[in-house]
């Protein structure tokens, strides 16, 4: 085809120009596609550190808010009245005398607590929420899915027979979670690794799943027994947890859970048709803002906290990045791109003055203005072709080098987050300290971004054409000819 | 074929006005061969700006066929170029980048041949010159007469009513100037064209019918050649 011919051989002739043209094309893109796939792999950090600190699928959480402190008589919330010993739920009691013995008492009968061990299963110190109230939360409009959970920490104290060493202690975290299959909560996005998962019939069971990594710290397997305040559980499942989530160790049924726990505020007391953590998706993204203002109507005494809010919380290289990626990658691209296409331009235009004699001729020729035009354009967009794919191939090369040097990313968000309960229980306390949670930077080159660089370089290389179509359209045939020579 | 009355053509240079063509009347009949004499800068290209469709009057008629040139629109001088008109240039102005053929086959682009007749005409138009063994060489390939010939080949492709050449031998030497000289002629007299063309060489335009020459813009038409 003569169109195919005369542009293939024009581009032949001006190869260096056209090369060159197509270079600063291919640096601009491919720093466009550099930046986007830099800006994804941060998006996918954040999210993965979302998804660390407030589980996968969820929206929005639901929390019993810290019971208030206990003052003294002189009001100082620093010296707290002495309170009885806490129970465990089977009514002992674990009193350490001035001496530095300890007894295990029940009912005022004490016994020595050398050879013994004392368990305890408690929530954190939070607010209980009624069990009902998952429900309810689940039926309101826009809510997609909702799922309690009763996350609690088993501390046992073994107290050697020889009262000369140490007693040993042993936590582990808890959840007690619902068992039939929700897409939200703890377990959503699990996977089995070994055995299987909660069903219907197992609510009163005394069956547990374990973390994997848990399970392999423990020597656990399916069919092991884990003994959970002095209950003895079968392993039905080994799960393996999303990356850089701060999983429980041990899932238990809801309602064992609710009958083995005792409640931390009343120092004894039940946690029966209680959970502490509800989470929520929403029915979309779009409606998670009213979602949360409609729980937070109904929950006035709860904390309700939804991903987004979260996400204005997190500090630390991640967040850093992302102000990176967003502005000074954002403005060098716009800035090496509009170079680009002015050189596309000006290289183009220089290169229709050159050939004046030509199209004059092509004019005298009888060739329309528009055929001339569209074969002008037609080498532009050629040159926009070649700058496109060299473009793609330098970002993913850019991207590559991201990968390969970018060091990995961190992430700080205060600790009265969800996801880093289980941290501030196995701390031992209520402290609002913040957790950091690494993840690294993998750039992604997506679909969208790859179209993204060929529109920019067609956009580049038809920017060059329209203003060397623009000289065309002006050159005046007589004119143009008398330039020959 | 061709009827000038009173045709001025004037440029705009810096603050001041360069008159290129002064009151030219002229008629050209179908077939004939005219060749119009005058020193550079006399408005010889000018005149032929006109009768090709490429520049419009400043004041006059330039009537083709009864059609005014100057009042038809852009794309209707575009297509009568297209179809009517042949142009040999002084320095060929071949496509560099296309072969002979392709050069040849440019002509034909805008009149939407088929490609089967585009190969057709194009081996028959190098034929008519002497060329079809060089329809694949670059016009760089190619001496200044051959490329001529091609140049000559591309006007005649389209079996235009008209050919205007515009100091076709200028650029060549004395024996090439012959060999096209002859050229031309012998297609004049085969395919009964009408030939207008410009030369400063009194021997190329002794040849022709009839002789013009221009002076400072003004056209004097000598008495008929004895070439018939």
């Amino acid at each position: 085809m003569f169109f195919i011919v005369y542009l293939r051989r024009e581009l032949r002739r001006r190869r260096r120009q056209a090369v060159f043209i197509a270079l600063g094309l291919a640096l601009g893109v491919g720093l466009a596609v550099t930046v986007a796939a830099a800006s994804a792999g941060v998006s996918k950090a954040q999210s993965g550190v979302l998804s660390a600190l407030y589980g996968v699928g969820t929206d929005i959480t639901v929390t019993g808010n810290a019971p208030p402190p206990h003052y003294s008589s002189a009001g100082s919330a620093q010296t707290a009245k002495a309170a009885p010993p806490p129970k465990n739920g089977n009514g002992e009691t674990l009193q350490i005398s001035p001496g530095g013995g300890a007894q295990i008492c029940d009912n005022g009968h004490c016994v020595n607590a050398a050879g013994r061990t004392y368990d305890r299963l408690v929530p954190p110190y939070l607010e209980p929420i009624s069990a009902s109230t998952v429900a309810d939360v689940a039926r309101l409009h826009d809510v997609a899915a909702a799922a309690g959970v009763l996350t609690l920490v088993d501390s046992a104290i073994t107290y050697p027979a020889n009262s000369a060493a140490s007693p040993q202690l042993a936590t582990f975290t808890v959840d007690g979670v619902g068992t039939g299959h929700t897409p939200v909560g703890p377990l959503a996005a699990v996977t089995v690794s070994s055995g299987r998962f909660f069903t219907a019939a197992d609510s009163h069971a005394d069956v547990a799943v374990v973390d994997s990594g848990y399970a392999a710290s423990n020597n656990l397997k399916t069919g092991s027994t884990i003994t959970i305040k002095q209950v003895r559980f079968t392993v039905i499942g080994i799960v393996n947890q999303p990356q850089n989530t701060s999983p429980p160790d041990v899932y238990i049924p809801l309602a064992r859970a609710q009958t083995l726990a005792t409640a931390t505020k009343n120092l004894g007391g039940s946690v029966a048709n209680t959970v502490n953590l509800i989470y929520v998706a929403a029915a979309s993204a779009a409606d998670i803002p009213v979602v949360q203002h409609e729980i937070s109507r109904r929950l006035p005494g709860d904390i309700v906290t939804a991903a987004g809010s979260l996400a204005s919380q997190v500090t630390g290289s991640v967040a850093s990045a992302a102000r990176l990626t967003s502005d000074l990658g954002k403005w060098a691209s716009v800035l090496v791109l509009i170079a680009a296409f002015a050189v596309a331009s000006l290289l183009t235009m220089a290169a229709v003055a050159r050939r004046a004699a030509e199209f004059g001729t092509l004019k005298a020729l009888g060739w329309p203005i528009r055929r001339i035009i569209a074969q002008v354009l037609g080498e532009s967009l050629a040159t926009g072709v070649a700058g496109a794919a060299a473009g793609i191939g330098l970002g993913f090369a850019g991207a590559a080098i991201i990968a390969a040097v970018a060091p990995t990313l961190s992430a700080t968000a205060p600790s009265s987050t969800i996801g880093s309960m289980q941290q501030v229980i196995q701390a031992g306390g209520t402290a609002l300290g913040n957790r950091t949670v690494v993840v690294p930077l993998s750039p992604s080159i997506t679909i969208g971004v790859i179209v993204l660089a060929v529109i920019l370089a067609m956009a580049g290389s038809l920017l060059a054409g329209a203003l060397g179509s623009w000289r065309i359209a002006r050159l005046h045939p007589a004119g143009a000819l008398t330039l020959v020579g | 074929m061709y009827k000038l009355t009173g045709v001025t053509k004037e440029y705009q240079k810096g603050r001041g006005v360069v008159g290129a063509l002064q009151g030219v009347d002229l008629t050209v009949a179908d077939g004939e061969w005219l060749a119009v004499q005058g020193r550079t800068g006399h408005g010889k290209s000018t005149l032929l700006n006109l009768l090709g469709g490429l520049d419009r009057a400043t004041g006059g008629t330039v009537e083709l066929d009864g059609a005014n040139l100057g009042a038809l629109r852009e794309s209707e001088l575009t297509r009568l170029r297209a179809q009517s008109i042949g142009f040999i240039f002084q320095t060929f102005n071949l496509i560099p980048t296309l072969s002979a053929a392709e050069n040849v086959e440019a002509a034909l682009i805008p009149l939407r041949v088929s490609r089967a007749g585009q190969k057709a005409r194009t081996t028959c138009a190098l034929e008519s010159v002497g060329l079809a063994d060089r329809a694949a060489h670059l016009p760089a390939e190619l001496s200044g007469g051959q490329q001529q010939r091609v140049a000559i080949a591309r006007a005649l492709v389209k079996e235009p009513k008209v050919l205007l050449a515009d100091e076709p031998t200028g650029n060549l030497d004395e024996d090439t100037r012959d060999d096209v000289i002859g050229l031309l002629e012998h297609l004049w007299r085969d395919r009964r064209l009408t030939l207008i063309l410009v030369t400063h060489d009194a021997s190329i335009a002794r040849r022709a019918q009839r002789t013009g020459v221009l002076t400072d813009g003004h056209l004097t038409i000598r008495q008929e050649s004895p070439n018939r």
